[in-house]
């Protein structure tokens, strides 16, 4: 096998973590029109809650469970008790709201943890490498790929196979007409919201192994996940995978043709797509 | 009471309150401000480097001969904002005394204003330009440049080593790793190792599978990572989750220290080579003092950016006490070619470019088992004062 193959297939595997880091945001703001700016701050909380539990408990499994439970309820507060009185206001108020929201998040991790960089070794039964010809790939990463495409093959059936996920479709496009028809509108926001932040928190604690846990990782992962999205289009199911995809590709083949650029590649095949698909692959309006 | 009588009366019992508190009167207390990243992405660099200052403090006690006060400036990681709070610290309070930065950038940004202002700054950043083509009479640097440092470990590891033939480098793009992949590339043309690749990134990089791929792929037998701080932890924890070490030999030429040993944990630094500036574990008079200090203080045992800001607060407390006086002139004058017992042993000021010329030490990470307690990470292999001689300096001080 030759260092593009490995390259293309790493890459995949890194598009399905940065599938799973963009797709809340894309859900949350398919539903509200919110851009939530909280979001990498989210990613934080959850690395975080994984860590933590982990620790305290010994079991990998508990953190990432923790990861998503925690953030998802810090979500539907947050949504609950602040970002709903946002609505309907500008999305200047919006983002406003939500980057304090993102320090307010960041400072409460630093005054419980410290600004240092904690660690979150994988699972002994994922800590291998699993060989493809001369190159390894890491166990771990074969594994977030597995629950990656899982909780997207359970995210797509959710919505667009269950009664909630028809809700959820409907509360999009025809609010006033879904309210008339019983159903109580807001909690159906309330739930996607939290399922949305609950999600970045499970990319979160997914990630922790990875690169550790530290108070800068929020910023970082909200680049990313605006990235994704942008190039994928705002408010579907299947761009942030797309996206996702694609960046992942992009950055690791880069890595090897022109190592310097990698970075860079992907910010440019973001302005090329604004250019020529303002709404993304897959947007809405 | 006439006139004359009262007033003389009054000014003699004025003058009688005030005379016991002129006999006591204390000389006016040193301010030192500490330069840091307090808050935000750099943080934890500030957090240790404040209680080295306050270790300093607490060591030097009453040897100053007047109170030390202490100050902090919060870069927050931004050089605008050093530069600011720097100049505002100036004009405003008539600073003068300065010490720290976890940043190049904030560092070099820094020392023009110091300068301006005929103050005196040490710091401890990365960059060779602080004492080369940078360099400036306020401003004095102690950590070891990229040409010790790149010598002190690349250097006995290929002697050592005679069946390392290749070695693939990854490198962050910045003025700092260009430093070090220059000096890297001249001691592998000596040792006659080839540089099958190199991969730059970028300082905000995060994710470095694909460059692991290309250093699996180059059949090198030694990656050699040059860069620092968090993309140095990324890149070892994505290098041992990849099983990087049973393929190759891997050394970092230029680690943190004990800090960044316990964000990755011994599983990922066992096998490999470590440049280091400073190891708590230094047997020296000038860091038993030190320990002795720091741990009474805060129970612990010291990072590196708590050892750095100690032994530079520390060279400014001597100085003043040598040069006898807290003007910036006489400090400047009594640090050039001033000999001390250091963190690392004997350290001296190079007069002409302000460079510590001090000790850098290479290391290799320690399996668990071995670790004799919680931060026993290294064991240090060999040390080096090795600097670029003064013919091959940059630095043109007027």
């Amino acid at each position: 096998m030759n260092i593009y193959v490995f390259q293309a297939l790493n890459g995949l595997g890194l598009g399905m973590i940065y599938f799973l880091l963009s797709v809340g945001l894309s859900i949350i703001f398919g539903l509200l029109g919110f851009v939530n700016f909280a979001h990498g701050a989210l990613f934080l909380v959850g690395a975080y809650a994984a860590f933590f539990t982990s620790q305290a408990t010994g079991s990998f499994a508990l953190g990432l469970i923790a990861s998503f439970v925690c953030v998802a309820s810090v979500g539907l507060v947050a949504e609950r008790w602040l970002l709903r009185r946002t609505y309907k206001m500008s999305h200047e108020a919006q983002i406003l709201v939500t980057v304090g929201l993102t320090f307010v998040l960041t400072e409460t991790v630093v005054y419980f943890f410290g600004p240092e960089s904690q660690r979150v070794a994988p699972p002994e039964a994922l800590s291998s490498v699993l060989m493809i010809g001369p190159y390894p790939i890491p166990s771990y990463r074969v594994f977030i790929v597995i629950v990656c495409a899982v909780i997207g093959a359970a995210l797509w059936w959710l919505f667009e196979r269950t009664l909630f996920g028809a809700r959820v479709r409907a509360g999009n496009e025809r609010p006033q007409m879904l309210k008339l028809l019983g159903t109580k509108v807001s909690r159906v926001y309330a739930i996607a919201f939290g399922l949305g932040t609950g999600l970045a928190g499970l990319a979160g604690g997914l990630a922790v192994p990875l690169r550790g846990a530290d108070p800068s990782m929020g910023v970082e992962a909200i680049v990313i996940a605006f990235v994704v999205v942008v190039i994928g289009g705002m408010g579907s199911f299947s761009g942030p995978l797309v996206g996702g995809l694609i960046i992942g590709v992009t950055q690791s083949m880069m890595s090897a043709i022109w190592p310097e650029g990698a970075r860079l590649a992907i910010f440019l095949l973001m302005v090329v797509v604004l250019l020529l698909m303002p709404k993304g692959l897959f947007g809405r309006a | 009471m006439d006139r004359r009588t009262f007033l003389s009366l009054a000014g003699a019992t004025a003058g009688s309150i005030a005379l016991p508190r002129l006999a006591v009167a204390q000389p006016k207390p040193l301010v030192y401000y500490s330069i840091n990243a307090f808050s935000g992405n750099f943080a934890a660099s500030g957090k240790y480097s404040d209680l080295g200052v306050r270790a300093a403090i607490a060591a030097y006690g009453s040897r100053l001969g007047r109170a030390i006060e202490y100050k902090r400036i919060d870069t927050e990681g931004n050089p605008a904002i050093a530069v600011r709070k720097v100049q505002q610290a100036i004009s405003q309070d008539g600073a003068r005394h300065f010490g720290g930065a976890a940043l190049s950038s904030e560092a070099l940004a820094v020392m023009k204003e110091v300068n301006k202002a005929n103050g005196v700054y040490i710091t401890y950043v990365g960059a060779d330009e602080v004492t080369g083509k940078d360099c400036n009479r306020s401003t004095f640097r102690w950590s070891t440049p990229t040409f010790g440092a790149v010598n002190t470990v690349l250097r006995p590891l290929f002697q050592q080593n005679p069946k390392w033939k290749k070695a693939y480098t990854i490198t962050g793009q910045y003025v700092f790793g260009e430093a070090l992949l220059r000096n890297s590339k001249a001691v592998m043309q000596d040792a006659k190792v080839e540089l099958v690749g190199n991969s730059y990134h970028s300082l905000a990089e995060k994710e470095f599978s694909g460059y692991l791929g290309n250093a699996m792929g180059s059949g090198a037998d030694v990656l050699v990572i040059l860069n620092f701080g968090a993309n140095t932890l990324d890149l070892l924890r994505q290098a041992a989750s990849f099983g990087i070490k049973k393929r190759m030999a891997v050394a970092v030429v230029w680690f943190s220290g004990l800090d960044t040993f316990q964000a990755l944990g011994a599983d990922v630094t066992e096998d490999i080579y470590f440049g280091l500036q400073y190891w708590h574990g230094l047997d020296t008079p000038g860091n038993k003092t030190f320990l002795d200090v720091y741990r009474r203080e805060f129970k612990e045992n010291p990072r590196f950016y708590s050892a750095a800001d100690y032994q530079i607060a520390t060279l400014m407390f001597d100085a003043i006490r040598k040069g006898g006086s807290e003007d910036p002139a006489a400090i400047i004058k009594a640090l050039e070619g001033y000999t001390y017992a250091g963190l690392t042993g004997e350290e001296q000021v190079r007069p002409f470019d302000h460079q510590v010329i001090k000790n850098y030490f290479l290391a290799r990470g320690k399996k668990k088992s071995a670790m004799k307690d919680a931060d026993d990470f290294v064991d240090i292999l060999s040390s080096s004062k090795t600097a670029s001689p003064k013919s091959a300096s940059d630095c043109k001080m007027a």
